[in-house]
């Protein structure tokens, strides 16, 4: 079968997504945000004093930022912010077996793979529904080793201390403007612990997705590695299209002790009236290892820099990116390092393609600070433009203050090469698929870094988009 | 005086009735534009750290507050033995003298004279050749519009340099200018227009120097170079000046159809120095070579901004800064390459390498890409890092001293840049004034 009539035939059509299925909320705050709202998402969670005072000093603060200047354009945003819900509540009672799950919900997952990866042996399923957890498992085997991976609010209402001492240190409310917004209405994400010394062999895997109409989505992610163990936390996610712009504003905090190793993989596949703007940051602690690996296909705009901040000697970041820009999406992501501890260690690789009307911009920092003894890093981009009216900027920031450290920037842009197309159509390859093989090629280093079912579907989507593109 | 409106970086000293003073004399429409260029001044908020350009500079430290405008002396101008000294014994087809707001001295060969190459003080040659000077004076390269500091120069530039090549004329040997300040607290505007007709070539080299000084002392200029089709054009700025200087230079390149206009930028004097320079490569097949060198000590502070338009198909530009760190200093560099959708086959790269030689240096790097064109060919590259132990060691083991062998190594990494700029005597006058400062 030619391929072009057998990517047609895996259905990955225009938008594989674009369905909706007729879910009742059972709880829905105004429309808009106001110090009321804010009280009646605390008062709803049955949250302790702290955290109601944390969400509504947090308020205060997003009410004081001016909205950003820089990066992607927000200017119909704040029209945006008005008109979406803060929080929707999809069930009163946290899911624990799939066959309380209400029939339309199983629909919606049906048509994700949800059941399929719930099938695997190995996979744990926290899967986010609307604003919430609504369906949560977790292996006995995890619980034995005990390892804690329960809803945010879970986490919140069972291990109370655990999380007061971390939540907020790692991004505070103050960090910027949206960060203020996610702590005074976060609601949904994961809570993760894992405790000294073990290892999980299987990926964490959280899959949302985001439904009704004008919903705004603020997941809030704490992780906890402790000392010496290993982990991998995956998260993906999916959205309908709608016609109204759709806002998605996450927090993710993570802390990475000593001798601990940690990846945390996303994969955003918003569609593509959707504003994403996510803070990612990882405290990296002492001959401790943060990897990120960051995969940016949907949204309208999505402005996301996951960071590692590495403050024990010999900690070291890692941050891989792939941004996929098609018409009208505009990727703004990138990372950022900083070294704050001697002999500490960062690499960051990103690669983008900008199709169509699409722009894809890196914007990164490397900051050495001062006694940074012998820090090194290393950034490289490259950027793959297919049309001529696709854009593609780099901004990266290098601030180094340490005499001792050894810092490298690369970038470069290029097109799909004549003669490269030449070669693999006189092996026979149509232009399409000759485009395809080359985009391919150009994003392995950091598709082979996936988990096998997101590097399968990432080459299907790519062949998708490289149809008819060039020539 | 309780109720008048205070306007942001206007002084006594200055304000509209010095833009009023130095049109004295001038025609009408150069009045006019000064005094338009001092409205804007007004209009223009002064610059904060808020905002991207300033981020990294204390914008402060080019304030007016502290100095006072450097008035003309005329034909009472004194020229020091040391401004002298600068320019003798050096191969020229044409020498400028500054000191202060005036232009105390110029000569250009015979020959060029008579082929009509116009060497002036800009205002006079704003009198004798206005068509020239109108159309080309802070017009499409550097109008009052482009900033605080363009407006500010475009009202109040004094000691103007005007260098006309005509059609297919070859000038051989360079125009060397020396900018000389001798007082003390004093704030000088010096502007530079050079335009080369299709086909000629000239190299343009100035010089910036002074006594060391106490109190802050300023130095606010604009440079704008035109290269016509085929013309070859290379410009030199060489920033030597005294301890208290503080340092603002705009530039502007304008490269036309197949023409090359390189830039060197070399900054290692003063206490501050700002260097925005944009090459706007306009016509197809031209190119532009963007070399910048620094070397920071004691508390020095080097900003450059620079900015690689590329506005047409087929042209090139390939900039390579390279700076050494000692002390406290700080340096940045922020570059943008800039693909305008229309640029296809644009080649541009783009190159930033710190050396930091002490604990207390910091260098800051912001190497930007903008591409809104497919078919191009654009990198770049930045880093910052120390001497090669391993190169150290095998020079020591040839048995040279730490000392020379570090010497050495800096000289091979400026050498980078220097093998790169078509003028000899320029390099070896580079050569001993970096071998000066690595002591």
């Amino acid at each position: 079968m030619p391929q072009n009539e057998l990517v047609t035939s895996l259905g990955l059509d225009e938008y594989k997504y674009h369905f909706i299925t007729q879910a009742k909320p059972v709880f829905k705050a105004q429309r808009g945000l106001s110090e009321e709202v804010v009280r009646q998402i605390s008062a709803h969670k049955e949250e302790p004093e702290w955290m109601l005072k944390f969400r509504l000093k947090a308020l205060e603060i997003y009410y004081s930022k001016p909205m950003p200047t820089w990066g992607g354009d927000l200017s119909d945003l704040e029209e945006t912010l008005d008109q979406i819900y803060y929080y929707l509540k999809p069930q009163d009672q946290m899911e624990r077996s799939w066959e309380d799950v209400p029939p339309e919900i199983k629909e919606t997952f049906e048509k994700l793979g949800i059941p399929e990866a719930e099938r695997k042996v190995l996979a744990g399923v926290g899967a986010q529904y609307e604003s919430e957890m609504v369906y949560h498992s977790l292996k006995k085997e995890w619980e034995e080793q005990g390892i804690i991976f329960e809803s945010i609010e879970n986490g919140l209402k069972l291990y109370p201390e655990l999380f007061r001492e971390y939540f907020g240190t790692v991004v505070p409310a103050a960090d910027n403007k949206f960060a203020a917004l996610n702590s005074a209405v976060w609601s949904g994400g994961s809570f993760v612990y894992i405790p000294k010394g073990v290892k999980v062999e299987a990926p964490l895997q959280a899959y949302f997705r985001v439904n009704a109409e004008q919903l705004g989505q603020f997941e809030r992610t704490l992780i906890i590695a402790d000392e010496g163990s290993q982990a991998h936390y995956i998260e993906g996610c999916t959205a309908p299209v709608y016609s109204t712009d759709s806002f998605h504003s996450g927090v993710i905090e993570i802390i990475v002790k000593k001798g601990a190793r940690f990846r945390y993989t996303t994969i955003q596949n918003w569609s593509k009236n959707m504003y994403n703007l996510v803070t990612q940051r990882a405290l990296v602690h002492e001959d401790a290892h943060m990897e990120w690996l960051d995969g940016n296909l949907g949204s309208k705009l999505t402005m996301k820099y996951p960071s590692c901040y590495l403050i024990g000697k010999g900690a070291h970041g890692q941050i891989l990116s792939i941004g996929y820009a098609g018409d009208g999406q505009h990727q703004d992501t990138g990372g950022k390092v900083i070294h704050a501890a001697p002999y500490t260690t960062s690499q960051v690789i990103s690669k983008s393609i900008s199709k169509g009307t699409g722009r894809a911009s890196y914007r990164g920092l490397v900051k050495v600070y001062e006694g940074a003894t012998g820090a090194k890093s290393n950034v490289e981009c490259d950027a793959l433009l297919i049309n001529d009216t696709s854009r593609t900027d780099t901004f990266p920031y290098i601030e180094i203050e340490e005499h001792t450290a050894n810092v490298g920037h690369e970038a470069s842009v290029s097109k799909i090469g004549e003669e490269q197309l030449f070669y693999l159509m006189s092996r026979g390859l149509s232009e399409d698929e000759a485009a395809a093989m080359i985009v391919r090629g150009f994003i392995e280093p950091i598709a082979k870094e996936l988990p096998l079912e997101y590097a399968v579907e990432l080459n299907r989507l790519i062949e998708l988009e490289m149809e008819g593109s060039v020539g | 005086m309780a109720n008048t409106m205070v306007i942001e970086g206007v002084t006594a000293a200055f304000n509209r009735g010095a833009a009023e003073a130095r049109a004295a004399g001038s025609p009408e429409w150069l009045r006019e534009k000064r005094l338009h260029a001092w409205q804007v001044y007004e209009e223009t908020p002064f610059p904060t750290r808020k905002v991207e350009e300033w981020r990294y500079t204390d914008v402060s430290q080019f304030s007016l507050e502290s100095v006072r405008l450097a008035e003309r002396a005329g034909a009472g101008v004194v020229v020091p033995a040391a401004a002298r000294a600068r320019l003798e014994g050096k191969k020229a087809a044409g020498r400028v003298l500054v000191v202060g707001a005036d232009v105390a001295a110029i000569e250009l060969d015979e020959e060029l004279r008579a082929k009509g190459v116009i060497l002036a003080d800009l205002a006079a040659a704003a009198e004798t050749h206005p068509d020239l000077v109108m159309t080309h004076l802070g017009t499409k390269a550097l109008p009052a519009e482009a900033g605080k500091f363009a407006a500010l120069n475009g009202a109040l530039w004094a000691s103007g340099i005007f260098l006309y090549v005509p059609r297919g004329v070859r000038v051989e040997e360079p125009i060397r200018v020396v900018r000389w300040i001798e007082e003390e607290g004093t704030a000088v505007f010096p502007r530079t227009l050079i335009i080369a007709e299709a086909q000629s070539h000239v190299a343009y080299v100035e010089e910036f120097a002074s006594p060391d000084f106490e109190a802050p002392t300023l130095s606010c200029g604009v440079v704008e170079v035109f290269a016509r089709d085929g013309a070859d054009v290379q410009y030199v700025a060489l920033q030597q000046w005294g301890k208290g200087v503080r340092h603002l230079s705009l530039q502007k390149t304008i490269a036309e159809k197949d023409s090359n206009l390189d830039t060197l930028v070399v900054n290692l004097g003063g206490s501050v120095a700002r260097v925005d320079l944009g090459a706007r490569l306009e016509g197809t097949g031209s190119r532009s070579d963007m070399l910048g060198l620094y070397f920071a000590t004691g508390d020095q502070h080097f900003d450059h901004n620079t900015r690689q338009d590329h506005v047409v198909p087929h042209a090139t530009s390939d900039l390579l800064y390279k700076g050494a760190l000692y002390d406290r200093s700080k340096t940045v560099f922020r570059g943008i390459i800039r693909v305008h959708p229309k640029a296809q086959k644009t080649d541009a790269y783009q190159t930033n390498r710190n050396l930091l030689l002490s604990p207390d240096a910091e260098a800051v790097s912001l190497p930007n890409l903008e591409i809104e064109a497919d078919d191009v060919r654009c990198s770049h590259g930045s880093t910052v890092g120390q001497l090669n132990e391993e190169e150290l060691f095998y020079l020591m083991s040839r048995g040279l001293t730490r000392q020379a062998a570090e010497r050495l190594v800096i000289f091979g990494f400026f050498g980078e840049v220097l093998e790169r700029l078509p003028l000899p005597d320029v390099v070896e006058e580079l050569k001993t004034a970096i071998a000066a400062r690595i002591g």
